[in-house]
């Protein structure tokens, strides 16, 4: 898998350090390094860190101290991470550090189509950007060895089809972890003053300027064909690789052109004009954003983003790289109907601890707001229990602002909904803030002990690190209590009447009488964890069956199904958990147990 | 050459069946390239893979080319019926009988027949690899799947696969 590579790509570099958060399709780089590290016994420390900025910070430290480095996230954790790594691309770095950022363009799981090379960009970082899995491998180690050369952050930019492609890569034994030398105190380049930070940027001007000029990455270069001067296409990134079969797979654009640019930022302005100058017309084809068709001044025969030929959003799938080049080389597109896709919608696991959570926040708040957070919980839209989705935390500090504007004088209902590890990741500032404005909400924390929507990585709560190796757990009550909550309650949301109670409490606790934030742990492992209890009982609908549909419109569980023809509901045991939640809250009483 | 699109619902176990065949391909020395679905959608939503056995770049197939569609789901068949060449085949997880392009085999009752309806993956991988064209044979997957150092999950996993193959051998004499 190419974060997989992209993991061994750091190994074989000698990195010493590296931290990630997780998110979607950045996850596995971490994860393969505890792999390799238990594997090949290297000496590397990993973390999951509590959030992106962390992760970044903690891989800048140890760079500063001399090691070589590396963080990881998916784009929208680079949103989190740009304090830091703004400011590290004017101090700069000791040891190689590399950023690795995943971008999902569709996007397939994620808030944003955003570009990281847009965003390298922006902060005067060079960026890689890796076509296939094998070029991931590579391109890492490449890209230590110009954060040592240059001494600034350099960012691996993958897209999911990078990220979560599977390929044969070949392996190369890995380099010594080796560090440039131990920290010298020097505050006029590492705390700098806005006075020094002048003359940073100008160097680091200079940095991307020569590294323009003279690293061989920023030149585009030709990957298929070489004959012609009809048509140029340049591109980057995984994009590349479908334009490159496309290409190939088509006697019509024999005469046709490929170049590639690795370091797309700063990329080789001179050669580029230089392509677009020649042939009689050059189309870009980059993702997301136009990086490559800004760095061309002279436009008049290029086509791309800019000139209206791509399409300015959604991913750029083979098929419409396909269509795009034909007709910008001026040939018939192939004669395609458009498929009609019904996709599956996704759902809470069948015994998931949300579910009964979301569905007693519906019973004891009706008429509320229901701001949501990022993660598995997020489908509590599907229950109506989620009307808001931001950002990572923001089902708390968007709770602060909707108190605010009640709907009627006096009436404030909104109960926020986050989990575990959201809540550690960005939740803590916004808790802080919410009881000191008194802000009366209600905020229920949905604690299954994991970060389950990226495939079970640990928490601050968990007493082991990413390699399993021992941690300090951070324990959630005394947390929340820290921030100074004065109604916490914990609960088993597979409890149906004490889940009722907590949130009863919760509600007349913030609503009625002026407590502030109240907060309701609910708390039970992940179904998906080994941890999780594991119940053999199973259930079935009885006569008593009315076809209320609460089962299915309220509780929406994906175990229950109607059966049209029949007129009648069913418990599908291959996909029951037997978690038995169903049982008291089907209003009728339908519900028994199995061959009882 | 040969390009395969696997699809069905989060959490039938497509992902493995993925990696299984790209490392049975790798091991015999053949380039492969595949696609994975992550995230959100594999919360019971739809999924699919791709596998591209060829000198191929992107790990993506394009509509009107893949020689075969591996089905779990019949119901998510429809969905990824555009990515089969005209004389592709589909192989799908269902009790209907076949039709003329359609394979049909009942690899969550043959699953649930030896107690784990989650091991219809391999019934199914078992059933194709019979087919004509098919790029994995009986043997090789028998091979891979022996590897397994976890016991349970090696025998339950043979067991299932055989039953596949059992099953389109039956269908073959039928």
């Amino acid at each position: 898998m190419g974060n997989e590579a992209i993991g061994r790509g750091i190994i074989e570099a000698g990195c010493k350090v590296a931290a990630a958060y997780p998110g979607t399709p950045s996850s596995e780089v971490l994860e393969s390094l505890t792999r390799w590290k238990k594997e090949l016994g290297h000496p590397i420390y990993l973390e999951w860190s509590v959030n992106e900025k962390i992760a970044f910070e903690v891989a800048y430290g140890a760079s500063l101290a001399g090691a070589r480095a590396a963080a990881a996230m998916k784009m929208v954790g680079l949103n989190v991470a740009s304090d830091p790594f703004l400011s590290a691309a004017y101090l700069g770095v000791r040891g190689g550090l590399v950023v690795v950022v995943a971008d999902d363009p569709g996007p397939h799981s994620s808030q944003t189509e955003q570009d990281s090379r847009f965003f390298a960009w922006f902060a005067k970082v060079p960026v890689l950007d890796p076509g296939t899995p094998a070029e991931a491998l590579k391109m890492t180690v490449r890209a230590f060895d110009l954060s040592e050369k240059y001494q600034m952050p350099v960012l691996l930019r993958p897209c999911l089809r990078v990220c979560h492609a599977r390929q044969n890569v070949g392996l190369s034994p890995p380099a010594p972890t080796a560090d440039v030398g131990p920290f010298k105190r020097n505050w006029q380049r590492w705390a700098a003053i806005p006075r020094f930070r002048l003359v940073l940027h100008g160097e680091l001007n200079e940095k991307i300027a020569t590294m323009r000029r003279e690293e061989p990455e920023s030149q585009p270069a030709l990957v298929h064909g070489g004959s012609g001067k009809r048509m140029a296409l340049v591109t980057s990134g995984s994009v590349s690789s479908h334009v490159r079969d496309v290409v190939a797979s088509d006697d019509r654009l024999s005469g046709v052109d490929v170049f590639k640019v690795d370091l797309p930022f700063p990329a080789n302005e001179q050669a580029l004009q230089a392509i677009a100058d020649s042939y009689d017309r050059t189309l870009l084809i980059e993702e997301t954003y136009p990086v490559l068709e800004l760095q061309i001044k002279d436009r008049r025969k290029v086509v791309g983003r800019l000139s209206g030929h791509v399409p300015p959003q959604g991913e750029l799938l083979p098929e419409v790289v396909e269509d795009l080049i034909l007709s910008a080389a001026g040939e018939e597109p192939r004669d395609r109907t458009k498929p009609e896709i019904k996709p599956r919608r996704p759902s809470l696991c069948p015994g998931c601890p949300h579910r009964p959570s979301f569905f007693m926040i519906k019973k004891v708040f009706d008429h509320a707001v229901y701001t949501g957070d990022i993660g598995c919980y997020t489908l509590g839209i599907n229950m109506g229990a989620v009307d808001t989705c931001l950002c990572m935390g923001a089902s708390v500090g968007m709770a602060g602002g909707f108190v605010r504007v009640p709907p009627s004088e006096g009436e404030t209902n909104v109960v926020a909904t986050i989990g575990d590890s959201t809540f550690y990741h960005a939740g803590v500032p916004a808790l802080i803030n919410a009881v000191h404005t008194r802000a009366p909400f209600v905020l229920v924390i949905m604690d299954n002990h994991t970060t389950a929507m990226t495939g079970g990585q640990p928490t601050p709560a968990d007493d082991f690190l990413a390699d399993g190796s021992p941690a300090t757990s951070v324990d959630m009550v005394r947390l929340v209590k820290g921030c100074g909550v004065n109604l916490v309650e914990v609960v088993d949301p597979y409890d149906h009447d004490a889940l009722e109670s907590a949130l009863v409490n919760a509600k007349s606790h913030a609503f009625q009488d002026g407590g502030g934030v109240a907060v309701v742990i609910t708390r039970r492992p992940c179904v998906r964890m080994p941890n999780a209890q594991r119940f053999t009982e199973r259930f079935e609908v009885g006569e008593g069956c009315d076809r209320c549909m609460t089962c299915i419109r309220d509780l929406e569980c994906p175990a229950f199904h109607y059966v049209k023809e029949e007129k009648r509901m069913e418990i599908n045991t291959d996909l029951c958990s037997g978690c038995g939640f169903c049982v008291k809250i089907c209003p009728a009483q339908a519900i028994t147990s199995k061959g009882a | 050459m040969a390009e395969l699109i696997l699809c069905g619902r989060g959490g039938q176990g497509i992902v493995f069946l993925t990696r299984l065949i790209g490392q049975i391909m790798a091991d015999k020395g053949l380039d492969v390239i595949s696609s994975e679905t992550h995230g959100m959608a594999v919360r019971g939503g739809s999924v699919n893979s791709h596998v591209r056995i060829g000198p191929f770049f992107s790990p993506l197939i394009r509509q009107g080319h893949a020689d075969f569609l591996l089905s779990l789901d019949s119901s998510e068949t429809a969905n990824n019926i555009h990515f089969l060449k005209p004389d592709g085949l589909v192989v799908e997880n269902s009790e209907a009988p076949s039709g003329s392009s359609v394979i049909r085999v009942d690899a969550s009752g043959l699953a649930r027949g030896l107690g784990r309806v989650q091991l219809e993956n391999m019934v199914i991988l078992g059933f194709a690899a019979a087919l004509q064209g098919f790029p994995v044979s009986d043997e090789e997957i028998s091979l891979q799947l022996a590897k397994d150092p976890r016991e349970v999950v090696r025998t339950m996993n043979l067991r299932a696969a055989e039953a596949g193959m059992r099953a389109a051998r039956s269908e073959r004499y039928s």
